[in-house]
């Protein structure tokens, strides 16, 4: 009578997965971030308050959701981090947690091996402390996410080191990808999309690699090359964003995913369940099939 | 397995209720448990409100009899598969029994 497998008759429109942009603060300042644009005092005072991030976590949980992704900017440097992040935890969802790993101490490891994860994914943007701190403007920090990886391994917590492909870094991402295989629990993944920021600047794409470039990453290695061939087919299925996922903003927007934010509605004014079932339906996204759209064609990149 | 026995939940498992399905997900797990979740059956998800720490297995089954139309060799049998799989996954603990308290 008791069954270990993931859920898989879940009616069409369920809110299953949520990312959940907690913050756009950080200690680090990315050059190819997107939220970073809002890391800013003014931006920072209108986040959820804790109490709403609790009532917000309190609703999507009730109405079913059970896989949430906790992500920023860095979501440990909201100071009241643990306090939603171990509701999460008791509430029983699945908790993905991105975070650049700079601020995990001994004692923050010790917090996360008590209320383990489902997942941590440590942005790793460099194998050399000069390409890292290249990248995240943060002196310092290369050391600081070592020592991280070492505090979570030692705990034996769930752990995926993830590089995003630009121009600093593209001499160092077999590099890292060989170093990650030789650590045996730890799985690695490559982003290649670069987003305009959140202001709409387009900033960090002076960053981003030309198709060429990235073709030949992929050449040298053969499980990215399969990927990228596999990302070439071409899909015509319709985007589940806003039927299985949704995405929360830092102000409590629910948005349909972290790339599309081109409407959205107020989780401090209205209730997740109208939020989720009756405006996210009609919200556009260009890669939704036709029929389920009909208010605009959006000129926004996806997810 | 006696029907005498009691059983508590360990509070390590938080139940959740997702699009109708009773899901039970550990929240302590260790590396090997991170990609699990366990769905119990409408029956199971009866019998596990039901695991209080004071109500015997044979209390248990006698009121999950009354609700479902089957036989009670049937139903014990599944009760001790559940129980069965349930101490395994170490989702409950048996209550020790002194002078006739669960403690």
């Amino acid at each position: 009578m008791v069954q270990r497998r993931k859920l898989d008759h879940l009616p069409d429109r369920f809110p299953l997965a949520c990312q959940w942009e907690v913050t756009c603060r950080c200690n680090l300042h990315c050059v190819m971030c997107y939220t970073d644009c809002f890391n800013e005092p003014e931006r920072i005072r209108q986040e959820l308050p804790t109490v709403d991030l609790l009532r917000i976590m309190d609703d999507i949980a009730e109405a079913g959701c059970l896989e949430l992704c906790l992500t920023g900017g860095e979501p440990l440097a909201r100071p009241d981090f643990f306090q939603f992040y171990e509701r999460a935890i008791n509430l029983g969802f699945l908790v993905t947690l991105f975070t650049n790993g700079t601020l995990i101490t001994e004692s923050i490891a010790d917090r996360l091996a008590a209320h383990p994860p489902h997942r941590i994914e440590i942005s790793m943007h460099g194998l050399t402390e000069t390409t890292f701190e290249q990248v995240t403007l943060g002196r310092g920090s290369f050391h600081r996410c070592q020592q991280a990886i070492a505090l979570l391994l030692e705990r034996s917590l769930p752990l995926t080191l993830k590089s995003t492909a630009m121009t600093l870094n593209q001499h160092e991402l077999l590099p890292i990808k060989r170093y990650v295989e030789t650590i045996g629990s730890v799985r690695y993944k490559l982003g290649e999309e670069i987003r305009p920021a959140l202001d709409g600047s387009g900033a960090p794409f002076q960053f981003a690699l030309q198709p060429e470039a990235l073709n030949e990453l992929h050449r040298q290695d053969a499980q990215l090359w399969n990927e990228a061939c596999h990302r070439r087919r071409p899909d015509t299925s319709p985007c589940r964003s806003g039927m299985r996922r949704f995405h929360i903003d830092a102000y409590g927007v629910l948005q349909l995913c972290s790339g599309n934010r081109a409407q959205g509605y107020d989780l401090l004014k209205g209730s997740f369940q109208e939020g989720f079932y009756d405006y996210l339906p009609s919200f556009g996204c260009r890669w939704k099939d036709a029929a389920t759209t009909s208010l605009f064609p959006p000129s926004v990149t996806h997810a | 397995m006696p029907g005498s026995v009691i059983y508590t939940k360990n509070p390590d498992f938080v139940q959740r209720h997702v699009a109708g399905e009773c899901i039970l997900v550990p929240i302590r797990r260790n590396l090997v448990e991170a990609n699990s979740i366990y769905v119990l059956n409408e029956t199971g998800a009866a019998l596990w409100s039901l695991l209080d720490g004071i109500r015997s297995v044979t209390s248990i089954e006698e009121k999950i009899g009354q609700e479902y139309d089957v036989t009670a060799e049937q139903l014990h049998r599944d009760a001790e598969t559940l129980l069965t799989d349930l101490l395994s996954i170490r989702a409950i603990q048996e209550v020790s029994i002194h002078d006739g308290s669960a403690t």
